[in-house]
């Protein structure tokens, strides 16, 4: 993993200068830059069978260099609207374009959904939340919804790959759990998943993963876990020391995975910070590789 | 590592968790509710089985030995003394609209109202009422755990089945809006949800909340009664204790029971409906808290006294 382990050292030298989030701040990948294309993106809502009487709102991210000749690989955002946002904290489709552009991340359709309130039908009255149903439980019936109802939407517009291997899903705080779930029950399905300061925590029961992945058999999925040591510590857990149990077990069940753990809290602005070389990992194999010649290493990543 | 000094550090976290990103909160612990130092309080005891613990417009509990076909009520000094007697094995309670006293009565197969002077009116005949919860307009959803059906009996009495299928259909109320219905099922770890329809009907039900679950009576939760607070904590009796849930449905602790005995409900009552009131097997017990619970029929008179 030395990927992750270059970017602790980073983040423990960065930390000198700054505890906290003041440390991590949007670099060039994550601006918009003269000549690179943009994608568009679209706004949707959607009334779920799966989560019945849910309504919510996603955005399509569609890259510029999308021209339906071939399929496209898809990433699924959870809190979606935090992901799309290009004056927030990821400002995920700005570098999309930057790395689509770069040809450092395949042509990706970019779904960012929002999680579902059933709204009441009194006037007044609060609606019922669903986002901690949706993304805090460990079951199926989330990344049911994505490959029963959302994607198959989406891809009535577009053409969209049916490669578990170009499906990434992603998501922060409980949407990092989310993320994970998805997989975990869907590795046929989704084999990419990111987690920014991930509830690996007892919100729902999500605890138990980090026992649950060393004695499981391990499955063909790639996870990259953001977190920080200022990250929450309340009723349901520590986030720290879950995302350390997360990382421990992945490692233990010799996962292909990635872990930076700076000293950020609650938030975007890390994981934000370093999402373009977070895609990069993720997606750095999209392309065929040449077959290597024999006895030449070049020493990466495995 | 950098450590930061403890003040530093809690100041960080709460500007993070109110600010940063936007993130809900995530932090709704027990010590929001429970006050340090206090503890279950003896009401009163030597009854069968309690159960029934409802408030009037006044903060005055109420309640029932559903075998001992008594409703008793608590009077200045927080003694119970007797309300009705042959009260036919009185089960579920809650006031209504006029502060009037909605009651199952299980011996006669019927839920009836008692107005402030303790006249009787029949709500509902030949049903096999086990909770329930009457709304502000004076609707009132029941259980029937035997037949595992949710009923509602409309303000002018019409009645129908609006749920069919929870395994042990018991407890059963609102959120404070009015909005939303919670019914616990005894037999599993989940509290369903529903939307309530502008004909009082239900839609969208969802296993909104799950239970902590005992090791010796798992899969069996034990859910019975319910309460929620003002500001949307829902609280049900179990096996496991008092467990209480935050307004996503994430559960944020348990409180333990007064007594190793069956606990069958819960309500707020007292001084500023700050006090929790749990029925449990022949006693009733009482806990101050720092919230408040809240009346779904507020602003009508008290009963009178007897």
């Amino acid at each position: 993993m030395r990927y992750s382990i270059a970017f602790v050292v980073l983040s423990l030298c960065a930390a000198r200068a700054g505890a906290g989030d003041e440390q991590y701040a949007l670099g060039a990948d994550s601006k918009r830059r003269e000549g690179t294309p943009a994608g568009k993106v679209s706004r949707h809502s959607h009334k779920s069978e799966i989560f019945p009487g849910t309504e919510r709102d996603y955005w399509v991210y569609v890259p510029a260099q999308y021209d339906g000749s071939a399929a496209a690989a898809v990433m699924v955002f959870q809190d979606g609207k935090w992901y799309v946002n290009e004056k927030g904290q990821f400002r995920a489709t700005v570098v999309f374009d930057n790395l689509i552009h770069a040809g450092e991340m395949p042509i990706t359709i970019g779904i960012f959904i929002n999680p579902g309130v059933v709204p009441a039908s009194k006037k007044g009255a609060r609606a019922r939340r669903n986002r901690s149903f949706e993304y805090d439980t460990l079951s199926d019936q989330y990344v049911r919804f994505l490959a029963e109802e959302i994607i198959p939407a989406v891809g009535k517009n577009y053409k969209l790959t049916d490669d578990p291997r170009m499906r990434a899903i992603a998501g922060i705080s409980s949407g990092g759990i989310c993320a994970f779930t998805a997989a975990w029950e869907r590795p046929d399905y989704f084999h990419k998943v990111v987690s920014h300061v991930g509830s690996f925590t007892n919100i729902r029961g999500g605890h138990v993963y980090p026992s649950i992945i060393r004695k499981t058999e391990r499955k063909n999925i790639r996870v990259f876990l953001q977190d920080g040591a200022n990250d929450l510590d309340n009723l349901h857990g520590s986030w720290p020391l879950a995302n350390h149990q997360m990382a421990a077990a992945l490692k233990f069940s010799k996962y292909d995975f990635g872990f930076v753990f700076g000293e950020g809290g609650h938030n975007g602005k890390h994981g934000g910070s370093i999402l373009p070389d977070t895609l990069r990992w993720l997606w750095r194999d999209w392309k065929p590789v040449p077959e290597k010649k024999a006895g030449k290493d070049d020493g990466g990543e495995r | 590592m950098k450590h930061a000094v403890p003040g530093q550090r809690l100041a960080a976290h709460l500007l993070l968790v109110l600010f940063a990103g936007g993130l809900p909160a995530q932090d709704t612990p027990l010590e929001q509710v429970l006050i340090d130092g206090e503890g279950w309080e003896l009401v009163g005891e030597g009854y069968k089985f309690t159960e029934g613990p409802a408030c009037d417009p006044a903060g005055r509990l109420y309640f029932t030995d559903v075998p001992g076909d008594t409703i008793y009520r608590l009077d200045d000094r927080g003694k119970p003394g007797v309300f009705v007697s042959d009260a036919g094995r009185p089960g579920g309670m809650m006031f209504g609209p006029g502060g009037k006293l909605y009651c199952t009565q299980g011996a006669k197969r019927r839920i009836v109202a008692y107005d402030p002077e303790g006249k009787l009116e029949v709500i509902a005949s030949d049903v096999r009422a086990n909770d329930l919860v009457v709304t502000g307009k004076g609707g009132v959803y029941f259980t029937d755990p035997r037949a595992r059906r949710v009923w509602y009996v409309d303000p002018q009495r019409n009645k129908r089945v609006v749920d069919e299928g929870i395994e042990r259909p018991n407890g059963i109320i609102l959120w404070p809006d009015q909005g939303t219905l919670v019914v616990a099922d005894t037999n599993s770890s989940s509290l369903w949800t529903f939307r309530i329809e502008k004909d009082g009907g239900l839609a969208h039900k969802q296993a909104y909340y799950t239970m902590r679950l005992t090791r010796d009576k798992a899969p069996q939760s034990g859910a019975d009664g319910m309460t929620t607070d003002r500001d949307g904590r829902l609280y049900v009796a179990t096996h496991a204790g008092l467990q209480v849930f935050d307004t996503q449905g994430r559960i944020s602790g348990v409180i333990s029971r007064p007594q190793k005995a069956f606990l069958s409900n819960v309500v707020f009552a007292g001084k500023g409906l700050q006090t929790l009131y749990v029925t449990s097997s022949d006693k009733v017990y009482r806990r101050k808290t720092k919230v408040r619970g809240l009346l779904f029929s507020p602003h009508q008179a008290p009963p009178a006294k007897p």
